[in-house]
Protein backbone atom coordinates (compact mmCIF):
# COMPACT_ATOMS: atom_id res chain seq x y z
CA UNK A 1 0.00 0.00 0.00
CA UNK A 2 2.70 2.66 0.96
CA UNK A 3 4.55 1.67 -1.85
CA UNK A 4 1.85 2.26 -3.99
CA UNK A 5 0.68 5.48 -2.49
CA UNK A 6 4.97 6.63 -3.19
CA UNK A 7 4.51 5.44 -6.79
CA UNK A 8 1.45 7.82 -7.16
CA UNK A 9 3.44 10.53 -5.48
CA UNK A 10 6.46 9.48 -8.18
CA UNK A 11 3.84 9.94 -11.20
CA UNK A 12 1.61 12.66 -9.41
CA UNK A 13 5.09 14.79 -9.21
CA UNK A 14 6.24 13.68 -12.32
CA UNK A 15 3.29 15.17 -14.30
CA UNK A 16 3.18 18.25 -12.70
CA UNK A 17 7.17 18.71 -13.12
CA UNK A 18 5.87 17.95 -17.08
CA UNK A 19 2.84 20.21 -17.41
CA UNK A 20 4.90 23.07 -15.69
CA UNK A 21 7.77 22.73 -17.85
CA UNK A 22 5.57 22.52 -21.12
CA UNK A 23 3.91 25.10 -19.96
CA UNK A 24 6.71 27.45 -18.86
CA UNK A 25 8.90 26.72 -21.52
CA UNK A 26 7.23 24.76 -24.27
CA UNK A 27 3.74 26.15 -24.71
CA UNK A 28 4.44 29.98 -24.95
CA UNK A 29 5.54 30.81 -28.18
CA UNK A 30 6.86 34.52 -26.89
CA UNK A 31 9.61 32.75 -24.40
CA UNK A 32 12.78 33.83 -25.43
CA UNK A 33 14.54 36.73 -27.52
CA UNK A 34 15.34 37.23 -30.58
CA UNK A 35 20.00 37.60 -30.94
CA UNK A 36 19.39 41.47 -32.05
CA UNK A 37 17.00 41.59 -28.23
CA UNK A 38 20.16 40.43 -25.95
CA UNK A 39 21.35 43.69 -25.32
CA UNK A 40 19.99 44.15 -21.71
CA UNK A 41 21.04 40.31 -21.01
CA UNK A 42 24.72 40.83 -22.04
CA UNK A 43 24.90 43.36 -19.70
CA UNK A 44 27.79 42.39 -16.87
CA UNK A 45 25.39 42.70 -14.19
CA UNK A 46 23.20 39.76 -15.70
CA UNK A 47 25.86 37.54 -16.27
CA UNK A 48 24.87 34.10 -14.03
CA UNK A 49 28.55 33.74 -12.80
CA UNK A 50 29.43 37.54 -13.09
CA UNK A 51 31.09 37.59 -9.44
CA UNK A 52 32.45 34.01 -8.99
CA UNK A 53 35.11 35.34 -6.63
CA UNK A 54 32.93 36.77 -3.72
CA UNK A 55 30.60 33.76 -4.78
CA UNK A 56 33.09 31.50 -3.76
CA UNK A 57 34.23 33.58 -0.86
CA UNK A 58 30.12 33.61 0.45
CA UNK A 59 30.12 29.22 -0.09
CA UNK A 60 33.41 29.11 2.34
CA UNK A 61 31.84 31.05 4.77
CA UNK A 62 28.36 29.53 5.13
CA UNK A 63 30.21 26.13 4.54
CA UNK A 64 32.02 26.38 7.76
CA UNK A 65 28.57 28.13 9.68
CA UNK A 66 25.79 26.06 8.72
CA UNK A 67 24.95 22.95 7.39
CA UNK A 68 23.93 23.51 3.59
CA UNK A 69 26.39 23.89 1.19
CA UNK A 70 26.00 24.13 -3.08
CA UNK A 71 22.97 23.81 -5.04
CA UNK A 72 23.44 27.18 -6.93
CA UNK A 73 25.71 25.36 -9.79
CA UNK A 74 26.61 28.35 -11.66
CA UNK A 75 27.49 30.41 -9.22
CA UNK A 76 27.28 28.91 -5.95
CA UNK A 77 29.77 25.70 -6.03
CA UNK A 78 29.41 22.85 -3.42
CA UNK A 79 31.09 21.32 -0.78
CA UNK A 80 30.54 17.81 0.49
CA UNK A 81 32.76 18.12 3.82
CA UNK A 82 30.87 19.14 7.38
CA UNK B 1 39.95 21.43 10.39
CA UNK B 2 35.95 21.58 11.80
CA UNK B 3 35.57 25.44 11.00
CA UNK B 4 38.21 25.57 8.36
CA UNK B 5 37.95 22.15 6.88
CA UNK B 6 36.35 23.28 3.75
CA UNK B 7 37.38 22.02 0.25
CA UNK B 8 36.54 23.86 -3.23
CA UNK B 9 36.02 20.94 -5.45
CA UNK B 10 32.61 21.65 -7.11
CA UNK B 11 31.29 22.19 -10.45
CA UNK B 12 30.96 25.48 -10.09
CA UNK B 13 34.36 26.57 -12.21
CA UNK B 14 33.36 23.77 -14.97
CA UNK B 15 29.71 24.70 -15.10
CA UNK B 16 30.66 28.68 -14.81
CA UNK B 17 33.20 28.49 -17.42
CA UNK B 18 30.15 26.71 -19.82
CA UNK B 19 27.32 29.10 -19.16
CA UNK B 20 30.04 31.96 -19.68
CA UNK B 21 30.17 30.60 -23.20
CA UNK B 22 26.61 30.55 -24.27
CA UNK B 23 24.86 33.51 -25.45
CA UNK B 24 22.43 33.00 -21.60
CA UNK B 25 23.30 35.46 -18.65
CA UNK B 26 25.76 37.35 -20.89
CA UNK B 27 27.85 37.18 -24.20
CA UNK B 28 30.59 35.38 -24.03
CA UNK B 29 34.26 37.65 -24.77
CA UNK B 30 36.60 36.37 -26.96
CA UNK B 31 40.37 35.96 -26.60
CA UNK B 32 40.95 38.38 -23.61
CA UNK B 33 41.80 37.57 -20.33
CA UNK B 34 40.44 38.46 -17.08
CA UNK B 35 41.76 38.41 -13.83
CA UNK B 36 40.08 38.77 -10.68
CA UNK B 37 41.65 39.68 -7.03
CA UNK B 38 39.96 39.64 -3.58
CA UNK B 39 40.91 40.37 -0.10
CA UNK B 40 38.58 39.31 2.41
CA UNK B 41 38.63 39.93 6.45
CA UNK B 42 35.83 37.78 8.78
CA UNK B 43 35.39 38.80 12.36
CA UNK B 44 33.41 37.21 14.90
CA UNK B 45 33.90 39.11 18.29
CA UNK B 46 35.55 36.64 20.73
CA UNK B 47 35.70 34.08 18.44
CA UNK B 48 37.14 33.16 15.09
CA UNK B 49 39.07 35.62 12.38
CA UNK B 50 40.24 34.48 8.95
CA UNK B 51 42.07 36.20 6.38
CA UNK B 52 41.16 35.20 3.22
CA UNK B 53 43.25 36.03 -0.58
CA UNK B 54 41.77 34.88 -3.88
CA UNK B 55 43.49 35.20 -7.10
CA UNK B 56 41.38 34.24 -10.13
CA UNK B 57 42.53 34.38 -13.96
CA UNK B 58 40.45 33.25 -16.91
CA UNK B 59 41.50 33.28 -20.92
CA UNK B 60 39.59 32.91 -23.97
CA UNK B 61 41.34 31.35 -26.29
CA UNK B 62 38.69 32.17 -29.11
CA UNK B 63 36.19 29.87 -30.70
CA UNK B 64 34.73 29.06 -27.52
CA UNK B 65 37.92 27.47 -26.10
CA UNK B 66 38.69 28.55 -22.43
CA UNK B 67 40.73 27.84 -19.32
CA UNK B 68 40.73 29.11 -15.86
CA UNK B 69 42.86 28.88 -12.89
CA UNK B 70 42.36 29.85 -9.60
CA UNK B 71 44.29 30.03 -6.04
CA UNK B 72 43.06 30.99 -3.05
CA UNK B 73 45.23 31.26 0.65
CA UNK B 74 43.68 31.24 3.53
CA UNK B 75 44.95 31.99 7.64
CA UNK B 76 42.57 31.38 10.50
CA UNK B 77 42.81 31.81 14.17
CA UNK B 78 40.37 32.02 17.14
CA UNK B 79 38.19 30.54 19.15
CA UNK B 80 34.96 28.28 18.58
CA UNK B 81 32.40 26.62 20.40
CA UNK B 82 33.78 22.91 20.84
CA UNK B 83 29.95 21.56 22.09
CA UNK B 84 30.41 21.21 25.78
CA UNK B 85 27.81 22.96 28.03
CA UNK B 86 28.59 25.64 30.63
CA UNK B 87 28.95 24.96 34.06
CA UNK B 88 28.29 26.04 37.53
CA UNK B 89 32.24 25.48 37.81
CA UNK B 90 35.14 26.35 36.51
CA UNK B 91 35.45 23.52 33.56
CA UNK B 92 39.30 22.24 32.03
CA UNK B 93 39.09 20.65 29.09
CA UNK B 94 42.71 18.98 27.30
CA UNK B 95 43.44 20.82 23.63
CA UNK B 96 42.89 18.05 20.85
CA UNK B 97 46.67 17.24 20.55
CA UNK B 98 46.33 15.95 23.79
CA UNK B 99 49.28 18.46 25.28
CA UNK B 100 48.32 21.24 27.33
CA UNK B 101 44.46 22.88 28.19
CA UNK B 102 42.55 25.43 28.25
CA UNK B 103 39.76 26.26 31.19
CA UNK B 104 36.37 27.93 30.51
CA UNK B 105 34.89 30.20 33.17
CA UNK B 106 31.23 29.65 35.07
CA UNK B 107 28.25 30.28 32.92
CA UNK B 108 30.25 30.41 29.78
CA UNK B 109 30.22 28.42 27.18
CA UNK B 110 33.30 26.62 26.49
CA UNK B 111 35.44 27.82 23.30
CA UNK B 112 38.19 25.69 22.22
CA UNK B 113 40.55 28.33 21.09
CA UNK B 114 43.45 26.09 19.25
CA UNK B 115 42.34 27.18 16.20
CA UNK B 116 45.21 28.46 13.94
CA UNK B 117 45.24 27.09 10.38
CA UNK B 118 46.25 28.21 7.00
CA UNK B 119 45.12 26.73 3.68
CA UNK B 120 45.79 26.64 0.04
CA UNK B 121 43.68 26.00 -2.60
CA UNK B 122 44.40 25.53 -6.40
CA UNK B 123 42.10 25.10 -8.95
CA UNK B 124 42.14 24.99 -12.80
CA UNK B 125 40.13 23.75 -15.48
CA UNK B 126 39.31 23.70 -19.60
CA UNK B 127 36.04 24.28 -21.58
CA UNK B 128 35.90 23.28 -25.13
CA UNK B 129 33.23 23.53 -27.75
CA UNK B 130 31.72 20.44 -29.12
CA UNK B 131 29.82 21.28 -32.28
CA UNK B 132 27.58 24.79 -32.63
CA UNK B 133 26.04 24.36 -29.34
CA UNK B 134 27.71 22.29 -26.74
CA UNK B 135 30.34 22.68 -24.50
CA UNK B 136 32.28 20.25 -22.33
CA UNK B 137 34.01 21.20 -19.53
CA UNK B 138 36.43 19.27 -17.23
CA UNK B 139 38.80 20.55 -13.85
CA UNK B 140 41.02 19.75 -10.86
CA UNK B 141 41.09 20.80 -7.84
CA UNK B 142 43.43 20.37 -4.68
CA UNK B 143 43.71 21.74 -1.06
CA UNK B 144 46.17 21.55 1.77
CA UNK B 145 45.79 22.97 5.18
CA UNK B 146 48.32 21.07 8.29
CA UNK B 147 45.37 18.50 9.33
CA UNK B 148 43.26 18.06 6.07
CA UNK B 149 43.79 17.46 2.57
CA UNK B 150 41.07 17.02 -0.51
CA UNK B 151 41.72 16.19 -4.28
CA UNK B 152 38.95 16.25 -6.69
CA UNK B 153 38.07 16.37 -10.32
CA UNK B 154 34.53 17.35 -12.22
CA UNK B 155 33.28 17.45 -15.68
CA UNK B 156 30.02 18.66 -16.96
CA UNK B 157 28.23 19.50 -20.37
CA UNK B 158 25.96 21.93 -21.49
CA UNK B 159 23.77 22.44 -24.97
CA UNK B 160 22.09 24.99 -25.77
CA UNK B 161 18.14 25.42 -27.50
CA UNK B 162 15.83 27.49 -28.85
CA UNK B 163 18.15 30.65 -30.43
CA UNK B 164 20.16 29.94 -27.57
CA UNK B 165 17.51 31.24 -24.97
CA UNK B 166 17.38 27.85 -22.87
CA UNK B 167 20.69 26.03 -22.04
CA UNK B 168 20.58 22.84 -20.59
CA UNK B 169 23.73 21.36 -17.86
CA UNK B 170 24.72 18.46 -16.48
CA UNK B 171 27.75 17.71 -14.21
CA UNK B 172 29.91 15.41 -11.92
CA UNK B 173 32.22 15.80 -9.55
CA UNK B 174 34.27 13.67 -7.31
CA UNK B 175 36.67 14.31 -4.62
CA UNK B 176 38.39 12.35 -1.72
CA UNK B 177 39.02 14.25 1.31
CA UNK B 178 41.89 12.68 4.12
CA UNK B 179 41.58 14.07 7.60
CA UNK B 180 44.60 13.74 10.03
CA UNK B 181 43.67 15.53 13.16
CA UNK B 182 45.88 16.99 15.72
CA UNK B 183 46.82 14.24 18.40
CA UNK B 184 44.66 11.73 16.43
CA UNK B 185 41.25 10.53 15.57
CA UNK B 186 39.20 10.05 18.86
CA UNK B 187 37.21 7.16 19.89
CA UNK B 188 33.68 8.08 19.47
CA UNK B 189 32.02 8.96 22.45
CA UNK B 190 35.30 7.95 24.44
CA UNK B 191 35.81 10.51 27.17
CA UNK B 192 37.88 12.98 27.48
CA UNK B 193 41.24 12.70 29.24
CA UNK B 194 42.71 15.39 31.34
CA UNK B 195 46.63 16.19 30.22
CA UNK B 196 48.89 13.57 30.81
CA UNK B 197 47.15 10.14 30.06
CA UNK B 198 47.65 9.25 26.32
CA UNK B 199 43.52 9.71 24.26
CA UNK B 200 42.36 6.67 22.88
CA UNK B 201 42.77 7.10 19.43
CA UNK B 202 41.28 5.32 16.64
CA UNK B 203 44.22 4.06 13.76
CA UNK B 204 44.79 5.96 10.95
CA UNK B 205 43.60 8.51 9.08
CA UNK B 206 39.96 9.66 8.31
CA UNK B 207 38.86 9.74 5.02
CA UNK B 208 35.85 10.45 2.71
CA UNK B 209 34.57 10.36 -0.40
CA UNK B 210 32.45 12.77 -2.32
CA UNK B 211 30.22 12.51 -5.26
CA UNK B 212 27.82 15.16 -6.87
CA UNK B 213 25.81 15.34 -9.60
CA UNK B 214 23.83 18.63 -11.17
CA UNK B 215 21.41 18.83 -13.48
CA UNK B 216 20.74 22.92 -14.24
CA UNK B 217 18.39 24.67 -17.02
CA UNK B 218 18.72 28.13 -17.33
CA UNK B 219 15.94 30.01 -19.64
CA UNK B 220 15.63 33.25 -21.14
CA UNK B 221 12.30 34.34 -20.35
CA UNK B 222 12.19 38.12 -21.87
CA UNK B 223 14.85 40.73 -22.90
CA UNK B 224 15.43 42.05 -19.83
CA UNK B 225 14.52 38.30 -17.73
CA UNK B 226 16.16 35.23 -17.37
CA UNK B 227 15.59 32.15 -14.96
CA UNK B 228 17.74 29.26 -13.76
CA UNK B 229 17.26 25.87 -12.20
CA UNK B 230 19.63 23.47 -10.66
CA UNK B 231 18.56 20.36 -9.25
CA UNK B 232 21.46 18.19 -7.14
CA UNK B 233 22.47 15.45 -5.63
CA UNK B 234 25.33 14.88 -3.01
CA UNK B 235 26.24 11.90 -1.78
CA UNK B 236 29.29 11.54 0.93
CA UNK B 237 30.68 8.35 2.31
CA UNK B 238 33.42 7.83 4.83
CA UNK B 239 34.66 9.83 8.12
CA UNK B 240 32.32 12.79 8.96
CA UNK B 241 32.88 12.80 12.44
CA UNK B 242 34.71 16.64 13.60
CA UNK B 243 37.23 15.05 16.10
CA UNK B 244 37.57 18.11 18.02
CA UNK B 245 33.83 18.44 18.84
CA UNK B 246 32.73 17.21 21.93
CA UNK B 247 29.31 16.28 23.90
CA UNK B 248 28.53 16.98 27.95
CA UNK B 249 27.24 14.36 29.50
CA UNK B 250 25.39 15.70 32.30
CA UNK B 251 23.39 15.09 35.68
CA UNK B 252 19.71 14.93 35.19
CA UNK B 253 18.86 16.47 38.39
CA UNK B 254 21.61 19.09 38.32
CA UNK B 255 22.18 19.37 35.36
CA UNK B 256 26.25 19.87 36.13
CA UNK B 257 28.31 18.05 33.37
CA UNK B 258 29.72 15.07 34.95
CA UNK B 259 31.85 13.93 31.47
CA UNK B 260 32.96 14.76 28.34
CA UNK B 261 32.61 12.78 25.34
CA UNK B 262 33.73 13.07 21.57
CA UNK B 263 31.15 13.47 19.05
CA UNK B 264 29.97 10.38 16.41
CA UNK B 265 28.60 11.51 13.10
CA UNK B 266 27.11 8.59 10.91
CA UNK B 267 29.56 7.90 8.51
CA UNK B 268 26.98 8.64 5.07
CA UNK B 269 24.93 11.26 4.17
CA UNK B 270 23.36 12.10 1.21
CA UNK B 271 22.00 15.36 0.38
CA UNK B 272 19.62 16.75 -2.43
CA UNK B 273 19.18 20.52 -3.42
CA UNK B 274 17.16 22.25 -5.19
CA UNK B 275 17.68 25.52 -6.29
CA UNK B 276 15.82 28.63 -8.50
CA UNK B 277 17.22 32.01 -9.34
CA UNK B 278 15.57 34.81 -11.43
CA UNK B 279 17.67 37.81 -12.71
CA UNK B 280 15.78 41.10 -13.94
CA UNK B 281 17.37 44.24 -15.78
CA UNK B 282 15.16 47.33 -14.25
CA UNK B 283 15.58 50.96 -14.85
CA UNK B 284 17.25 51.54 -11.98
CA UNK B 285 19.97 48.35 -12.34
CA UNK B 286 19.27 44.38 -11.82
CA UNK B 287 17.93 42.35 -9.29
CA UNK B 288 19.34 39.10 -8.61
CA UNK B 289 16.62 36.97 -6.58
CA UNK B 290 17.66 33.07 -5.41
CA UNK B 291 15.74 30.27 -3.51
CA UNK B 292 17.28 26.84 -1.98
CA UNK B 293 15.95 23.82 -0.47
CA UNK B 294 18.05 21.63 0.85
CA UNK B 295 16.86 18.67 2.49
CA UNK B 296 19.30 15.32 3.39
CA UNK B 297 18.99 11.85 5.32
CA UNK B 298 20.57 12.95 8.65
CA UNK B 299 17.25 14.73 9.30
CA UNK B 300 18.22 18.22 7.97
CA UNK B 301 16.08 20.41 6.16
CA UNK B 302 17.24 24.40 5.18
CA UNK B 303 15.70 27.10 3.33
CA UNK B 304 17.77 30.16 1.94
CA UNK B 305 16.61 32.85 0.37
CA UNK B 306 18.68 35.47 -1.00
CA UNK B 307 18.19 39.27 -2.66
CA UNK B 308 21.11 41.71 -4.57
CA UNK B 309 20.10 44.46 -6.55
CA UNK B 310 22.32 46.37 -8.24
CA UNK B 311 21.62 49.76 -8.08
CA UNK B 312 23.72 51.60 -11.16
CA UNK B 313 25.25 54.99 -9.79
CA UNK B 314 25.44 57.24 -13.67
CA UNK B 315 28.30 56.62 -15.65
CA UNK B 316 31.65 55.02 -14.81
CA UNK B 317 30.41 51.60 -14.08
CA UNK B 318 29.50 52.69 -10.36
CA UNK B 319 26.86 51.08 -8.83
CA UNK B 320 25.85 50.30 -5.13
CA UNK B 321 24.14 46.70 -4.34
CA UNK B 322 22.59 46.19 -1.01
CA UNK B 323 22.44 42.16 -0.14
CA UNK B 324 20.02 40.18 2.27
CA UNK B 325 19.95 36.88 2.82
CA UNK B 326 17.88 34.74 5.01
CA UNK B 327 18.84 30.93 6.20
CA UNK B 328 17.17 28.32 8.02
CA UNK B 329 17.85 25.21 9.14
CA UNK B 330 16.23 22.09 11.18
CA UNK B 331 18.61 20.04 13.30
CA UNK B 332 20.08 16.62 12.15
CA UNK B 333 18.32 13.87 13.93
CA UNK B 334 21.50 13.21 16.25
CA UNK B 335 21.92 16.26 17.78
CA UNK B 336 21.68 16.70 21.18
CA UNK B 337 23.25 19.78 23.12
CA UNK B 338 23.56 17.36 26.01
CA UNK B 339 23.45 13.82 27.14
CA UNK B 340 22.06 12.37 30.29
CA UNK B 341 24.25 10.31 32.81
CA UNK B 342 22.78 6.64 33.16
CA UNK B 343 21.16 6.90 29.96
CA UNK B 344 21.83 5.00 27.42
CA UNK B 345 24.35 6.36 24.37
CA UNK B 346 22.56 6.66 21.10
CA UNK B 347 23.94 5.38 18.13
CA UNK B 348 25.55 8.78 17.30
CA UNK B 349 25.32 12.46 19.01
CA UNK B 350 26.36 16.02 18.18
CA UNK B 351 26.39 18.91 20.08
CA UNK B 352 28.09 20.99 17.27
CA UNK B 353 25.83 24.09 16.94
CA UNK B 354 26.17 24.39 13.10
CA UNK B 355 24.09 21.01 12.98
CA UNK B 356 21.37 22.43 15.18
CA UNK B 357 18.28 24.11 14.50
CA UNK B 358 19.03 28.00 13.74
CA UNK B 359 18.22 30.88 11.36
CA UNK B 360 20.64 33.30 10.54
CA UNK B 361 20.29 36.68 8.41
CA UNK B 362 22.55 38.94 6.48
CA UNK B 363 22.56 41.80 5.50
CA UNK B 364 25.39 43.66 3.55
CA UNK B 365 26.43 46.31 0.74
CA UNK B 366 28.85 46.54 -1.74
CA UNK B 367 29.81 49.31 -4.12
CA UNK B 368 31.78 48.97 -7.51
CA UNK B 369 33.46 51.46 -9.70
CA UNK B 370 35.10 51.21 -12.95
CA UNK B 371 39.03 52.10 -12.94
CA UNK B 372 39.47 53.30 -16.31
CA UNK B 373 39.17 51.10 -19.01
CA UNK B 374 38.62 46.91 -17.92
CA UNK B 375 39.82 47.97 -14.02
CA UNK B 376 36.99 47.46 -11.68
CA UNK B 377 37.14 48.19 -7.76
CA UNK B 378 34.52 46.85 -5.86
CA UNK B 379 34.35 46.88 -1.80
CA UNK B 380 31.68 45.55 0.25
CA UNK B 381 30.87 45.03 3.82
CA UNK B 382 28.40 42.16 5.72
CA UNK B 383 26.85 41.76 8.75
CA UNK B 384 26.00 37.81 9.82
CA UNK B 385 23.84 37.10 12.79
CA UNK B 386 22.94 33.59 13.37
CA UNK B 387 20.28 32.94 16.01
CA UNK B 388 19.34 29.44 17.82
CA UNK B 389 17.42 28.50 20.69
CA UNK B 390 19.51 28.96 23.54
CA UNK B 391 16.86 27.75 26.15
CA UNK B 392 16.00 24.41 24.80
CA UNK B 393 12.97 22.33 26.62
CA UNK B 394 13.56 19.74 28.69
CA UNK B 395 17.36 21.47 30.02
CA UNK B 396 17.62 19.76 33.56
CA UNK B 397 18.89 21.11 36.36
CA UNK B 398 21.11 24.41 36.09
CA UNK B 399 21.37 23.94 32.43
CA UNK B 400 17.88 25.64 32.16
CA UNK B 401 19.75 29.47 33.85
CA UNK B 402 22.47 29.13 30.82
CA UNK B 403 21.95 30.02 26.87
CA UNK B 404 23.04 26.96 25.22
CA UNK B 405 22.99 28.54 21.76
CA UNK B 406 24.55 31.92 22.27
CA UNK B 407 24.36 34.49 19.29
CA UNK B 408 26.71 34.26 16.41
CA UNK B 409 27.93 37.46 15.54
CA UNK B 410 30.13 38.13 12.70
CA UNK B 411 31.34 41.10 10.05
CA UNK B 412 33.02 40.49 6.49
CA UNK B 413 34.86 42.90 4.61
CA UNK B 414 36.11 42.61 1.12
CA UNK B 415 37.74 44.69 -1.55
CA UNK B 416 38.26 43.05 -4.87
CA UNK B 417 40.19 44.19 -8.17
CA UNK B 418 39.92 42.63 -11.29
CA UNK B 419 40.82 43.56 -14.67
CA UNK B 420 40.51 42.91 -18.02
CA UNK B 421 37.79 41.72 -20.08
Amino acid sequence: MRRRNRTALAAGLALAASLLTSSLFGGCASLGVQPWERDLLAQRSMRLDGDPVTAALDEHIYFSKEASTGGAGFGGGGCGCN
Amino acid sequence: MAATSRTYRSIRGALSAACALTGIGGVATSHATEVETAILGYTEPNRVSALETVLQARHDFGSGRLANFKVVYDALTGASASGAVPGAAVQTFTRPSGRGSYTTAPGETPLDDTFRDARVAVSGGATLPLGRLSTISAGLYGSGEHDYTSLGANASFSRDFDRRNRTLSAGVSFSQDTVTPEGGRPIPFASMTPVGPDQPRLAGDGSKDVADAMLGLVQVIDRATLVQFTYSLSRVTGYQTDPYKLVSVVDPTTGAPVDQIFEHRPDARTKHILFGRVKRQLPHGALDLSYRFMTDDWGIASHTVELRDRVALGGGGKYLQPHMRYYSQSAADFYARWLLDGAALPDHATADYRLGEFHAWTFGLEHGRDLGRDHRLTARVEYYRQVGDGHPAGAPGALANYDLFPVVDAWIFQVGYSFGS
